[in-house]
């Protein structure tokens, strides 16, 4: 028992799973591919019938309900992680080989006290919604082949014997070599090997024999080791936004998990918890969390940081979140060349967010007209880092009467004579039309719900000063002064 | 002087508006106006239907249109004069012909040169002129409009002024009003026409998004301002230029200064060419006295009367030149070896049939000449030919173009417009709804445009899109509004338009996707209406394979002259009768095997009936079951009305065909032959249900007025609403028939012969090669595999029953690599494996690919064998490396390949398998599955289960919802029947399994055997290879 490896099988479709508490129970299959093309990658238990390389459409027939989900690279890098932290707690060489798959080098360990700790692995990641299954061999291709067989370890003392009865596929030939090998009729390890290494060589080349060097388990290499995580933190999105806390609470555990897995690999516990709310308005709610005793007692965490989010209200939308576990004995850090140009941005968006507080959050930030024929239609945007340089000269200059526009535009009750405006009533602004001008048609947005109209006129009034008037579903109102 | 609108586009400027010309000019009569100029982009594609609504509508419908220029600018120009239409055509085509599909641009010099007989305006914002002031300024304008002015001079152009009631376009105008004014140029109101009415305005929408391939919602500001582009009146016209009262006056004038519209195209059919001292008509003359002497043995008596009647109408209107043209066309094909008939109602002519342009004797079959040529009409008679499909048929396409010339001869358009699942699919994706949601919805629509049982709100909601969706409204409301507009210009299946004096003068040309072909902008019924000439060139897929199938029998000593073969024969008419049918022509189908077994043809006549009576005419017309009732004698043999005896007689007093409904127009309604031949046509035209409404009450008229009863009138104003739904005439049902009949003949006397000629004309027909393989062997043909030894690149028979399956059916083989291989065997046979590699020219997987598919099997002993040997190959100049390869086919350590691993192979490399079918493999793991060849042995209304791979899926649009679909098994084919509700529920594993188990109750009903399905689910997989099947066609 030379090497480990630590496989979750279909990882993609788990680590979308624990990622979402809505698929759970569900029958879910992972899709690739575009329209009619899409194919089913990897399926849970509970999709009866469906498989991978089933197209999307039959899946959808053979099990109906069924949820199809793209993969999701977030949470595969999350549950990654996870895996590699508890790699670490083996033994401290530890290969990130791939998408769910670690390889650890075993030489030195103990290898009753290691099986005794892969078994506990397996049950922690099984309970943080990831199925581990660990292998372990004289060679680490031979420990990946076990990891694929393991339920849930398997340690293969007879090589030989273990390899020949396994599909081809464990020795991952190319679609070409599979071709080949399927036309022969080679379904198994033991099958390829039974041909002539020297034969298989010449027909496929050196990858040929590659392949059946892969097929008798006798491919050696050296490991690309990893270092161990550093800094301890995790950070994610909602993608759309969240309107309440609950969802937290979930996605919390699971990188608290995670976190807490990479504390324990590197020796350390954590002293402080910081948890920030990244809002949709921009802006984000912060709190640091020093914890009663440093520790990496994953309950001990979600109790500090639940009581306190359960009372919790924010302005906006959550958007996403951030959490960092400050270990016991925290790394040196050194201040960013590339830091904001702002003096003191912290400040700068606490005033903002002072701001905002005050005259409404859709009131601050930097006006920024939209696409849209809808006149004075624009959205605030976060102010910009920098002032971009002014485009060129229009071939055009503007020209005519300057609109002041009231915000928010006054109502009016407008009668009409003839079509046209004739005079003002009832609102902040009275009087006889004494010209009118338009109307001024748009429209827009037709497919929404949403959908608008407006007519603007321009009116000069008897008793002086010309106003811009709009009508729309709304009824009349005055946009503003034109000067 | 009424305000005419002169600037307006239709949706046949392809994603640039919204509206079809038929609307415009209803909304134009509804407003008042006295005409209409329609200016789509870069053609004249709308032209036609303007000018035929105008007609009925009374508006006059003017020509124009947009040109791109090579700068990028839009110049609309109107047509004033003939020879002006003739110059803007050939500018048309000129640019046309010389760029991609879509991509022609005008030169300015070009168009100067073309200049006479037009007008031109300076355009909307896409114009040169306020193109030039929106990006470069009043300099830049005046400067383009300067050029205009000089191509056009003061006369000749219009300054263009549009009001949109959009803020700021005022100061365009100002300009605009100012350089007419110093140029001393006339101003011109127009509206720059989108749409007929605002509430089309969405469309345009969304045509701007599929043109810019975005979605309404990241469209911006490239979506209209407002719906103010569509048709407005004189007086809100005059409204809005209240300050330019000129531009709305010049607008009317020049509406009557444009003299020109397509009732005065002036076409002209061409001659051909004919010997010294003899005109068009003595040659004709001449020519069809000759074939009839071939044809008949003597010109005498009726046959005489009749070929002088048809000449001296021929000769009156003119068409003796056309039918020597089809004459020769089909003596070209002829003398190249090439089978040629023609069909539709060309059959009715004796002089056709003397020509041998059809193979049907008119004067025997008693058909009616009116419907094919009548004093009456205006238009040109129909010859159109069918050949076989592919490579003999493009060589005369193409010798039609060499002698006519790219700009003489064209295909005629097929206009693509925007159908069911099509529109869904786009008009959702600009909506911006999700593709998963989209996926599914042509998942559970799937096979085009099959007739729905929901409602596309319901569909929609299968598909995922809850009915709450704030944009379903909007959606479903868009796609009704689009659905029929024209999407793109395809060409026609074989339609073809010749002019000896340039067709460019008459209609503007452009290339087609596909290479060595131009195509006009007008479709089908625009040419007719507008009197030009089309020849059909068809190919037909059952013709090429009848032509290989003659070709075979005479290669082997046993010709076949197909004219020839006696049409009485008891062997063809009993393989009818059991509706054993497969592989024939035109009764092949599903529905049509099921009639035959109740319909029993037993002569020529009855096997024409049976060709027509299964389409959507007669069983819309409810005449299928009370035929085959009075042909069985379970119902007696009634007519609508005494006089129609003589006409219904062949039909036991059903009507089956068009020439009756117009004999039946004549003599019971009175209707002359020119209004027999108007009803003819609004039977055919299917674009407008008006007409033919206005021609059903006409009729109704007529037949009460002659006396006859009211529920014979509903009787046969049904028929005739039924037709229109298509139904045959009688002829084209005749020259069908010779077809199908030549078909079957072959089935029963030339077995091998048929069966390889339709694998070697694949794809062709309704059943795959696979299919076709199986009913082979069921009648006693045997296939043998694909041998690089023995087999030819396409199929041949070895004798009178086997059939050596051609190595072109190995999918992935390069034809010149094949090609290379058979050249190398003529020279000698290979002498081994190794030999064969050596000496041809196919890559690694097609070496690969004929060894899976068992092709080398004489070389390699089995395929395992060929395998790994093929592998030791790698070409090239390595000659120790080669010789080292020679001795080592026995040394190959594979095992053989199992039965079902074989058939795996043949189905991956063949889609086919010259053995067993792959049911027989699978039959002991199915437990109570009955098999196809079981269900006639067993009493009808037993709950029976089926199995097979599925090999049709049908679902017609006369069939109410209901869906038939076909197993095929070892022993044959099993019908089933599913209703509308249980389609809906299984829609999906329907639409998608390619193997199914159906259980339900057995129908069996004089021998037509059904299952109705109660319950329907995928085949478990047994590792069965997928067949091909033919749905929804």
């Amino acid at each position: 028992m030379t090497y480990a490896v630590l496989i979750v099988p279909d990882f993609a479709l788990h680590a979308l799973c624990r990622s979402d508490p809505s698929l759970r129970g569900r029958a879910v299959a992972l899709v690739a591919g575009e329209g009619r093309r899409a194919r089913v990658t990897e399926a849970s238990p509970e999709a009866r019938g469906v498989g991978p390389g089933l197209a999307a459409t039959l899946a959808m027939s053979r099990c109906p309900g069924i949820a199809l989900k793209p993969r999701d690279p977030g949470a595969e890098v999350e549950a990654h992680r996870l895996l590699v932290a508890a790699a670490f707690t083996l033994a401290p060489r530890v290969e990130s080989t791939g998408a769910g798959c670690c390889t650890v080098d075993l030489r030195g360990a103990d290898r009753a006290r290691t099986e005794a700790l892969m078994r506990l692995r397996v049950a922690e990641l099984a309970q943080a919604g990831l199925p581990l299954r660990i292998g372990a061999g004289a060679t680490p291709l031979l420990a990946s082949y076990a990891a694929r067989c393991a339920g849930p370890v398997l340690i293969v003392d007879d090589p030989e014997g273990f390899l020949r009865p396994l599909p081809l596929a464990f020795a991952e030939p190319t679609p070409g070599q599979q071709e080949i090998l399927r036309g022969w009729g080679i379904g198994t390890l033991g099958a390829l090997t039974a041909l002539p290494k020297a034969e298989v060589g010449r027909r496929m080349g050196a990858e040929g024999a590659l392949l059946w060097e892969r097929a008798a388990g006798q491919s050696e290499r050296v490991l690309r080791l990893v270092e161990p995580a550093r800094s301890f933190a995790a950070e994610w999105a909602y993608e759309p936004p969240v309107e309440s806390i609950e969802p937290l609470f979930f996605k919390l555990r699971r990188f608290a998990e995670r976190i807490a897995l990479e504390l324990r690999g590197a020796g350390f516990v954590a002293e402080k918890l910081s948890l920030t709310l990244l809002l949709e308005d921009g802006t984000d709610y912060r709190r640091e969390f020093r914890l009663p005793e440093p520790g990496a007692n994953v309950e001990g965490w979600l109790r500090v940081l639940n009581s306190h989010l359960a009372a919790v209200r924010t302005d906006a939308r959550i958007a996403g979140a951030r959490l960092v576990a400050a270990p016991a004995r925290p790394p040196e850090r050194q201040e960013g060349l590339f830091d904001a140009g702002l003096k003191d941005p912290a400040a700068f968006w606490e005033n903002l967010a002072r701001v905002a507080a005050i005259v409404g959050d859709d009131r601050v930030g930097t006006p920024a007209p939209l696409d849209t024929h809808r006149p004075d239609a624009f959205v605030m945007e976060r102010p910009a880092e920098a002032v971009a340089p002014p485009a060129s000269a229009p071939v055009h200059s503007a020209c005519g009467p300057t609109l002041r526009r009231f915000r928010p535009p006054w109502p009016v009750r407008v009668a009409c004579e003839g079509g046209l405006p004739a005079r003002l009533e009832g609102g902040r602004l009275e009087g006889r039309v004494r010209a009118a001008l338009g109307p001024w048609l748009a429209a827009g947005d037709w497919w929404r719900p949403e959908a608008w109209a407006v007519e603007t006129w321009q009116v000069e009034l008897a008793a002086g000063g010309v106003y811009q008037l709009a009508r729309s579903g709304a009824g009349w109102c005055v946009e503003g002064m034109l000067d | 002087m009424a305000y005419v609108e002169l600037h307006a586009r239709s949706a046949f400027s392809f994603l640039r508006a919204g509206s079809l010309p038929e609307a415009l000019v209803a909304e134009a009569g509804r407003l008042g106006m006295p005409a209409l100029a329609l200016c789509d982009r870069d053609g004249v594609y709308g032209a036609v239907r303007l000018h035929m609504s105008g007609k009925e509508a009374g508006v006059r419908a003017l020509v124009g249109s947009e040109l791109t220029m090579e700068d990028g600018s839009v110049v609309p120009v109107l047509v004033a004069t003939r020879a002006g239409y003739r110059g803007l055509c050939g500018l048309l085509t000129t640019a046309h012909l010389r760029a991609e599909k879509g991509e022609g641009r005008v030169c300015w010099g070009e168009l100067a040169g073309a200049r006479e007989g037009l007008i031109a305006l300076t355009g909307d914002e896409e114009g040169p002129v306020r193109r030039a002031w929106l990006e470069r300024g009043p300099a830049a304008a005046a400067e383009a409009g300067a050029r205009l002015a000089e191509i056009f001079g003061p006369d000749a152009l219009y300054v263009e002024v549009q009001r949109h009631r959009i803020p700021g376009e005022e100061r365009g105008n100002a300009f605009l009003v100012d350089w007419a004014r110093s140029a001393r140029l006339p101003l011109l109101a127009t509206n720059g026409v989108l749409q007929a009415t605002p509430e089309s305005a969405g469309v345009v929408d969304v045509f701007t998004c599929l043109r810019h391939h975005t979605t309404l919602d990241a469209a911006g500001r490239r979506l209209a301002f407002n719906r103010e582009r569509h048709l407005k009146g004189g007086r809100e016209m005059e409204g809005l230029f209240g300050d330019l009262p000129e531009a709305v006056a010049n607008a009317g004038a020049l509406a009557e200064r444009l003299d020109f519209t397509l009732a005065n195209l002036g076409y002209r059919f061409p001659d051909h060419p004919v010997p010294a001292g003899e005109s068009q008509d003595s040659f004709l003359r001449k020519m069809t006295y000759f074939g009839a002497q071939q044809r008949y043995g003597s010109v005498v008596g009726e046959v005489r009367r009749q070929l002088d009647r048809e000449l001296a109408l021929i000769a009156k209107l003119g068409f003796s030149g056309y039918f020597l043209i089809v004459w020769d066309l089909c003596s070209f094909a002829r003398e190249r070896g090439s089978l040629v008939q023609g069909r539709g109602s060309a059959a009715n002519s004796a002089v056709c049939y003397a020509l041998g342009i059809t193979a049907v004797d008119p004067i025997e079959s008693k058909l009616l000449f009116e419907r094919f040529l009548s004093e009456g009409r205006t238009d040109w008679p129909d010859i159109d030919l069918d050949l076989p499909s592919g490579e003999r048929r493009e060589e005369l396409i193409q010798e039609v173009y060499r002698r006519y010339g790219r700009r003489g001869a064209a295909m005629t358009a097929n206009v693509i417009t925007y159908r069911g699942r099509s529109t869904i699919r786009e008009v959702g994706k600009v909506f911006g709804f999700p593709d998963d949601a989209l996926d599914r919805f042509s998942t559970l629509y799937h096979g085009g445009d099959l007739p729905q049982t929901l409602e596309l709100g319901e569909q929609l909601r299968m598909a995922g899109v809850a009915d709450s969706h704030p944009r379903l409204r909007a959606l479903i409301e868009t796609c009704r509004r689009v659905r029929g507009l024209p999407r793109h210009l395809g060409q026609h299946s074989g339609g073809m338009v010749l002019s000896t004096e340039g067709l460019d003068r008459f209609v503007p040309l452009e290339n087609a996707r596909m290479p060595g072909r131009s195509v006009l902008q007008w479709d089908k019924s625009d040419i007719e209406d507008m009197g030009l000439l089309k020849v059909d060139l068809l190919g037909l897929g059952m013709m090429a394979a009848l032509q290989d199938a003659v070709e075979i029998c005479a290669q082997r000593g046993q010709p076949v002259d197909l004219a020839r073969i006696p049409k009485d024969d008891p062997a063809v008419f009993r393989m009818m009768q059991e509706a054993d049918t497969i592989g024939v022509f035109q009764i092949e189908s599903r529905a049509q095997m099921s009639t035959l077994p109740r319909m029993k043809p037993q002569n020529f006549y009855d096997l024409a009936v049976e060709v027509a009576i299964i389409r959507p005419g007669p069983i819309q017309g409810d005449a299928v079951n009370p035929y085959l009732k009075r042909r069985a004698g379970e119902e007696p043999v009634t007519y609508p009305d005494e006089r129609a005896r003589p006409i219904l007689e062949r039909t036991l007093g059903v009507v089956l065909f068009q020439e009756q409904i117009l004999r039946l127009a004549m003599e019971l309604g009175g209707f002359t032959a020119a209004e027999a031949d108007e009803l003819r046509r609004a039977i055919g035209f299917t674009r407008s249900q008006e007409r033919l409404d206005r021609m059903k009450a006409r009729l109704e008229v007529a037949f009460r007025r002659n006396g006859v009863d009211e529920p014979a009138v509903a009787y046969l104003i049904k028929s005739l609403a039924s037709f229109a739904l298509y139904g045959f005439p009688e002829s084209h049902a005749i020259s069908f028939a010779l077809i199908a009949y030549s078909s079957v003949w072959l089935k029963v006397h030339r077995v091998a012969a048929f069966y390889a000629s339709l694998i070697n004309c694949q794809p062709m027909g309704f059943y795959s090669p696979a299919s076709l393989v199986q009913d082979g062997r069921r009648h006693g043909v045997t296939f043998l595999p694909v041998c690089v030894q023995s087999s030819d690149a396409k199929c041949r028979v070895d004798s009178d029953t086997t059939v050596r399956l051609g190595l072109k059916s190995v999918r992935g083989v390069r034809a010149a690599a094949l090609e290379s291989m058979l050249a190398a065997r003529r020279e000698r046979p290979f002498a081994s494996l190794a030999d064969f590699l050596r000496r041809t020219e196919f890559n690694a997987a097609e070496r690969r690919v004929l060894a899976g598919a068992g092709a080398l099997n004489a070389l390699a002993g089995h395929r395992r064998s060929a395998l790994w040997s093929v592998e030791a190959f790698h070409g090239g100049d390595d000659l120790f490396g080669q010789a080292a390869e020679a001795g080592e086919e026995a040394l190959s350590p594979l095992e053989r390949m199992t039965l079902l691993e074989r058939l795996q192979a043949d189905y991956t490399h063949l889609a086919l398998t010259a053995g067993a079918h792959p049911m027989r493999l699978v039959r002991p793991m199915l437990h109570g599955v009955r098999t196809a060849g079981e269900l006639g042995d067993i009493p009808a209304g037993q709950r029976v289960r089926i199995c097979g791979s599925v090999i049709t899926r049908q679902r017609p649009g006369t069939a109410k919802g209901f869906c038939f679909i076909t197993l095929e098994d070892e022993t044959g084919l099993a019908n089933a029947i599913v209703r509308p509700r249980l389609f809906e529920e299984a829609r999906l594993v329907i639409n998608l399994e390619p193997a199914l188990v159906i259980t339900g109750r057995l129908q069996n009903e004089k021998g037509v055997i059904h299952v109705m399905a109660e319950e329907i689910a995928g085949m478990p997989d047994l590792g069965l290879p997928e067949q091909a099947s033919h749905d929804f066609r």
